[in-house]
């Protein structure tokens, strides 16, 4: 308790509170637009961090990983561009939402859910990180693998009106991944000797063309492919979701943080596997699976919440085993050890302080992301009322300056308007955006993770079976397989049964 | 142009794209050593493949499948579905020629001139305040914000470079 009340102390005062603030409101600007990574600002943080003391320098840090995680779903929802790869998920219903009129419950929910998915996880994390981090360092190679697998089966419930078409978006997206330099043997694949190919097509890169310039097409066409005018809204009011609807989608909510937590505890993953497997999950046992896509706030409560509780699962075997997950929580760890904090279990005897002082700090993060985003939701909206061919202008200037300061190579921004132009003529014959999305994302570690497992057993396939977390994961993929079949089926059954009855009232 | 027609047609150009795809990833990258290392190569070629598969799938699909009886609905997302060819071709000329742009002249003239010939071709736009406020405001705002407040680093040209 003695330990405690001292890291309230620490995190509670003025420049503590102020460096998270800070950090928050930088990482809600750069998450929010695409291109701009909050690995990007937490890089340009830690410099900043130096100066300050040990909590206030952590507070900065965790500040601004935290508001870049939630900021990704501002433009996710209100351009149906993310901002983040963990908000790609969120696109799916929180676009078709702001389409529907209904902007700012669809943001004003995500806020409140982020919130609630980063402290249910940062509570796991609590009481359950001596337990967890034992669980996460057991997966090697053959289990990462499985469990990307398993996050690769869940595009059966992306694909849309053909599963056929579903599938090619995402071999599609892992073909993609596959160019550019191997990361195991170094060797170039596809690159057809040019430099700038070598370091392959960037996910952000990628991710602006395909949602961005489709939507900059559609803005400037005359008529374009399914329109709807959504700028120049008059009816765009600053609403928040009532309590009603948290409290009925509360169990949702739970079940997203759980994942989010579990695979961010995984080293490796990160918050677009568990935002996808979230929203799989939300709507296999949804009450009305067939509204998602359409608009269904529950798309944007899974997503959300598990992406958010992402960043609790990351502590664990940080702060416990001194292993980042993602490339964000490696500025982190950088952090914490410049101030003098070496994580793994002596952490939390010799630093206690300290480590409820991140524990408080996080808490802190989430309130001051909370209060800038839903005061930030009034403004927010109002982009709505700009005109959407003016609108695209800017989204044209900003997806540029994103996708060039990924690697400051102009080669970037001709990839992203490639890529862009490609996936606007594949919405426009109904080849779905998001598998392309999961290939991209899981593509990598999928075959870095089955390469190293082969390695590791010298070719011997035993690997892949005898192990219970493999064997789970297998099964569970193969389960989703089947039961999204079986409701494929069901509903062209459906349809069929429609279309006949369509028939003979014509005939009649 | 019917759905059936647009699925031959994307058939027969994913199928080309795997065919060409499978063949230079043999043609260009090693296979493995064998005793667990399976290479470069499997993954790429295993994709390349999957969308050789695919696509022969959709194609069929496409020729053999029984066509379905087009309702009121199917007509408006049909006529929704038509590519608009040139706005997009203009778009991706807009993309190359602004990274070029930025290349050799630098985030500060490159902005302004992508903006004005966008809002002046694509928007077809004729006030000279909307078109100069846009072009000077987005790029003064940009740059104030990016380069200035959030120490990022926009393009500096190589042949002429302001700010």
């Amino acid at each position: 308790m003695e330990h405690f009340f001292s890291a309230f102390f620490l995190s509670m005062t003025p420049t503590s509170i102020a460096a998270i603030g800070l950090g928050a409101l930088v990482g809600l600007i750069f998450g929010s637009i695409p291109g701009l990574t909050f690995t990007v600002a937490l890089a340009l943080a830690l410099p900043i961090s130096f100066s300050l003391d040990t909590v206030p320098a952590i507070g900065l840090l965790l500040g601004t990983y935290i508001g870049g995680m939630t900021g990704g779903s501002s433009s996710a929802i209100l351009l149906g561009i993310p901002g983040t790869p963990s908000a790609a998920a969120t696109v799916l219903d929180g676009y078709p939402m702001t389409k529907n009129g209904n902007a700012s419950i669809a943001l004003g929910t995500a806020v409140i859910v982020s919130v609630f998915g980063g402290i249910f996880s940062l509570v796991i994390m609590i009481v359950s990180v001596d337990l967890v981090s034992k669980v996460a360092i057991g997966f090697g190679p053959a289990e990462l693998f499985a469990l990307v697998l398993f996050g690769f089966s869940t595009i059966c419930g992306l694909c849309g009106t053909s599963l056929i078409k579903g599938l090619i978006a995402g071999v599609l997206g892992l073909m993609i991944m596959t160019i550019g330099l191997d990361a195991i043997e170094g060797v170039p694949r596809m690159t057809f000797g040019s430099v700038n190919m070598l370091g392959g097509v960037n996910l952000l890169v990628a991710m602006i063309g395909l949602f961005a310039v489709p939507f900059i097409i559609e803005a400037f066409s005359e008529d374009p492919p399914g329109t709807n005018k959504i700028a120049r809204m008059s009816n765009v009011r600053p609403e928040l979701p009532s309590v009603r609807l948290l409290s009925r989608n509360i169990w949702l909510m739970i079940r997203s943080s759980i994942i989010g937590t579990g695979i961010g505890a995984i080293p490796g993953t990160g918050g677009a596997i568990a935002s996808f497997l979230a929203y799989d999950n939300a709507k296999r046992f949804s009450k009305k699976p067939e509204t998602f896509g359409k608009g269904n706030v529950e798309g944007v409560i899974a997503p959300e919440t598990a992406n958010n509780a992402v960043t609790g699962g990351t502590l664990i075997p940080l702060l416990s085993l001194g292993i980042p997950g993602d490339p964000a929580t490696a500025i982190v760890l950088a952090g914490l050890m410049i101030h003098g904090l070496v994580p793994g279990p002596a952490l939390f005897m010799n630093n206690a302080s300290e480590v409820y002082g991140i524990y408080i700090v996080v808490v802190v993060a989430y309130v001051w992301v909370l209060g800038l985003q839903l005061l930030g939701i009034r403004v927010f909206v109002h982009v709505l009322r700009v005109p959407r061919e003016i609108l695209a202008v800017v989204v044209l200037v900003l997806c540029a300056i994103g996708a060039y300061s990924i690697r400051n190579s102009p080669f970037d921004i001709y990839a992203m308007g490639i890529i862009g132009v490609a996936a606007y003529v594949l919405v426009a014959v109904r080849v779905p955006i998001t598998p392309i999305i999961l290939g991209m994302v899981l593509g990598p570690t999928l075959e870095n993770e089955f390469r190293t497992a082969m390695m590791l057993s010298e070719g011997k396939a035993d690997i892949f079976y005898t192990s219970l977390t493999v064997l789970i994961f297998f099964t569970l993929a193969i389960l989703v397989i089947i039961f999204q079949s079986l409701s494929e089926l069901k509903n062209k059954k459906k349809e069929n049964e429609n279309e006949s009855e369509n028939i003979k009232v014509s005939d009649a | 142009m019917t759905d059936r027609i647009h699925n031959i047609i994307l058939g027969l150009i994913l199928f080309s794209v795997s065919v060409v795809w499978s063949w230079l990833v043999i043609d260009s990258i090693p296979a493995g050593f064998g005793d667990g290392d399976i290479g470069a190569r499997a993954f790429p070629l295993m994709f390349g493949l999957c969308l050789g598969f695919l696509s022969t799938l959709l194609l069929l699909k496409a020729v053999f499948g029984k066509a379905n009886v087009q309702t009121k609905l199917d007509v408006i997302a049909n006529s929704h579905s038509v590519i608009q060819w040139l706005p997009a071709g203009l778009i991706l000329v807009e993309i190359v020629a602004y990274g070029y742009l930025l290349k050799t002249c630098g985030f500060v003239i490159a902005t302004p001139i992508v903006v004005l010939f966008v809002m002046l071709v694509n928007l077809r736009i004729r006030s000279i305040k909307l078109i100069s406020g846009m072009s000077i405001g987005i790029t003064l705002t940009c740059w104030l914000i990016f380069e200035k407040a959030l120490g990022i680093y926009l393009a500096n040209g190589s042949w002429i470079n302001l700010g």
